[in-house]
């Protein structure tokens, strides 16, 4: 009898459980993207304009390369809330650094703008390496260092600006690289794309990029095993202080000024977003980039079509909000069904 | 004889340090003091030391919101955003009620400041539910409703301040003074009385340090842990409503940028006062003590005219040294 009720109880059930599955290891991403495109389509005909869809890859290249950094900590277990700070000061840095070299050699352009783009993603490398080195070493709590490094990050960039954008910066890296189309295509598309594939390569052929799974899943295992895991943390936290700074350095060129109310909280919480829509695990261990930046292009649509039907910006937080409580919520009950499986 | 010597020397050495450690917030709050008074010696006049009393009773109700939450491993982040909406959503009910009947007063008073706390409850336990029965993480729960707070807030409000909030309202929980204390101080005194006697002398309070230092025991030992953390989150909104309505008062007008910092300097009181991160560590004590760090800190840094975003980087600093330090203390 008591066989019986389980095995007829187990049909349907196991059917659910195989839908689960499939969800939660593709992920319920392509098939919410292909609906929602579909619906956005056929009921706003400006979605498909040759300018909205520029304006969608767009923002979906600045929020992919924020989130792959973000993918990286939450991986190792991480997390980082000082990236949206790390975008404005790579911002006024560079900007400030473009300015000022541009005034001493007006001639040597190319250098300018080397420099300062070095300069800019030079910040986003020191702060990253402080997150890592306080997580490592003084084993402090991510959250709490990286609102540490938040305060101030944010801090520095008002300080260096007083809150006014900064301007000045050479003509050729707004107009022939910020603002500029390569094939059609915006040229922080490429950008994007090629550090996805970059992080891509390390996360599925580098010794890094196992090493960094491996932290994530069972910390103590991989130091058992002979991983110096502090190198790999740091490693990480430097990373995506970088693709932070870059990210910062393509919103400045397309901008055109260096301000210190770039980024900010709301780019943080969108790289969260993004990785945890995409699946990436909260307690380490789980992500790839793919599947990240497929994420970002979600949440870029999202918001591209609110603003379509001109939903107020600050509804658009509130909805903002509410996904990545509920992504987080599905991950969970998936993880809690796998477990008692 | 060396053995023992040795075990000697071994059992002190801890023992000193653990007895530094644990005054040396206490100790660095008054050569911060002491430092800032050279420079500036109004920091020691009547006037500045009320006005720091004044400005850290709000802190400390914050801090002692926060440090509920952290009790039981958790985080608010949101606080600050809940304190905007409130301020916010009082300040509307109150005006509102008050430009269709001059007359009716008491009755604004009391519905808005109903109003404000029943906002506190819905986003408590909104945070709570999504903690204990969903079991997201907080941090993502609470980042998350941060930005719903915020929507709320700035869509209310649209985006201005609130103005017309009675004076009446202001002078009584402001400018109020009952034997020459102001009101403000003796709120969240009796407010941290309470939560006090709470944490510390009933079973529902000790509840939340058993959850808090072994959420597996407390479950073993039957304790409804869900309810609790969910309790926990209550609670934490609640007191940020009242705050909130504090402030409100004190502004005379409804801010949907209220609560920018509030929910960074919480977190940095709650834990410079040594109220530890993993949970089960902490009391009113500790906030106390952290809410008035701050506050020196803040007050000492504006007399001696540093400017705002050099501010914010110290407290960065003093978050990131306050929690290396909890990390030693409990090694």
């Amino acid at each position: 009898m008591v066989s019986n009720n389980i095995a007829l109880g187990h049909l349907p059930q196991k059917e659910v459980n195989q839908l689960v599955r499939v969800i939660s290891t593709m992920g319920l991403l392509p098939i919410l993207l292909i609906v929602i495109v579909a619906a956005l389509s056929i009921f706003e005909p400006r979605f498909l304009g040759i300018f909205n869809i520029l304006n969608v890859l767009r923002e979906t290249s600045f929020l992919a390369i924020l989130a792959a950094g973000q993918m990286l900590v939450l991986i190792v277990g991480g997390f980082d809330l000082s990236v949206g700070a790390v975008v404005a000061l790579s911002s006024t840095v560079m900007a400030t650094v473009m300015a000022n070299t541009l005034g001493i050699m007006p001639d040597e352009v190319g250098l300018v703008i080397f420099i300062g783009v070095a300069a800019g993603i030079g910040c986003g490398v020191v702060v990253g390496l402080v997150n890592g080195l306080c997580v490592a070493y003084l084993r402090v709590s991510p959250f709490m260092v990286t609102l540490g490094t938040l305060s101030i990050a944010s801090g520095i960039a008002l300080l260096l600006t007083n809150g006014i954008p900064v301007y000045g910066m050479p003509k050729v890296f707004v107009n022939g690289f910020g603002r500029a189309l390569w094939l059609g295509l915006p040229t922080t598309v490429y950008v994007a794309l090629t550090l996805v594939i970059i992080v891509w390569a390390i996360q599925r052929f580098t010794v890094l990029g196992r090493y960094i799974y491996a932290i994530g899943g069972n910390l103590q295992a991989s130091q058992v095993s002979g991983v110096s895991t502090k190198r790999y943390l740091i490693t990480a936290y430097t990373m995506c202080g970088a693709l932070a700074a870059i990210t910062g350095v393509l919103l400045t060129a397309r901008v055109g000024s260096g301000q210190a109310t770039l980024g900010g909280d709301i780019m943080m919480l969108q790289s969260i977003a993004a990785a945890v829509i995409a699946g990436v695990s909260l307690r380490g261990g789980i992500g790839r980039v793919e599947l990240v930046t497929l994420g970002a292009l979600f949440l870029s649509i999202v918001t591209n079509s609110m603003n379509l039907v001109r939903i107020d910006s600050k509804i658009q937080t509130i909805v903002l909000g509410v996904i990545v409580i509920f992504a987080v919520a599905l991950e969970e009950y998936g993880n809690r069904r796998k477990i008692r499986e | 004889m060396s053995d023992a010597s040795v075990s000697v020397q071994k059992g002190q050495f801890p023992r000193v340090m653990a007895l530094i450690m644990r005054w040396l917030m206490p100790i660095c709050l008054v050569l911060m003091g002491l430092g800032f008074a050279a420079v500036e010696p109004r920091i020691l006049s009547e006037a500045n030391l009320l006005n720091i009393t004044t400005q850290a009773s709000y802190l400390v109700i914050f801090a002692a919101a926060q440090m509920v939450v952290i009790l039981t491993r958790g985080f608010d982040l949101s606080l600050g955003m809940c304190v905007s909406s409130v301020s916010v959503l009082v300040a509307l009910v109150m005006t509102g009620i008050v430009k269709s009947d001059p007359q009716s007063l008491t009755l604004a008073i009391v519905l808005s400041v109903s109003a404000g706390i029943a906002f506190g409850v819905l986003v408590g336990a909104f945070n709570g539910f999504c903690v204990s029965v969903l079991r997201v993480n907080p941090f993502i729960v609470t980042l998350g409703s941060l930005n719903i707070c915020y929507g709320i807030a700035s869509t209310i409000s649209g985006g201005r301040p609130v103005f017309g909030v009675p004076r009446e309202f202001s002078n009584m929980v402001y400018s109020g003074e009952l034997l020459g204390i102001p009101a403000p101080i003796i709120i969240a005194a009796v407010l941290l009385v309470i939560i006090h006697l709470i944490l510390t002398r009933t079973v529902f309070g000790r509840g939340f340090y058993i959850l808090g230092s072994n959420p597996r025991a407390a479950k073993v030992a039957g304790m409804p842990s869900r309810l609790y953390l969910t309790y926990a989150y209550i609670i934490c909104s609640v007191l940020a409503a009242i705050g909130a309505i504090l402030l409100t008062a004190r502004t005379g007008s409804g801010e949907p940028n209220l609560g920018g910092s509030i929910a960074l300097e919480s977190i940095a009181a709650a834990v410079i006062g040594g109220v530890s991160l993993r949970g089960g560590v902490g009391g009113i004590p500790a906030a106390l003590l952290g809410a008035v760090f701050v506050t020196v800190l803040s007050n000492g840094m504006n007399l001696t005219r540093i400017d705002g975003n050099v501010q914010m980087i110290v407290l960065g600093c003093v978050v990131i040294a306050a929690v290396f330090v909890d990390r030693i203390r409990t090694k």
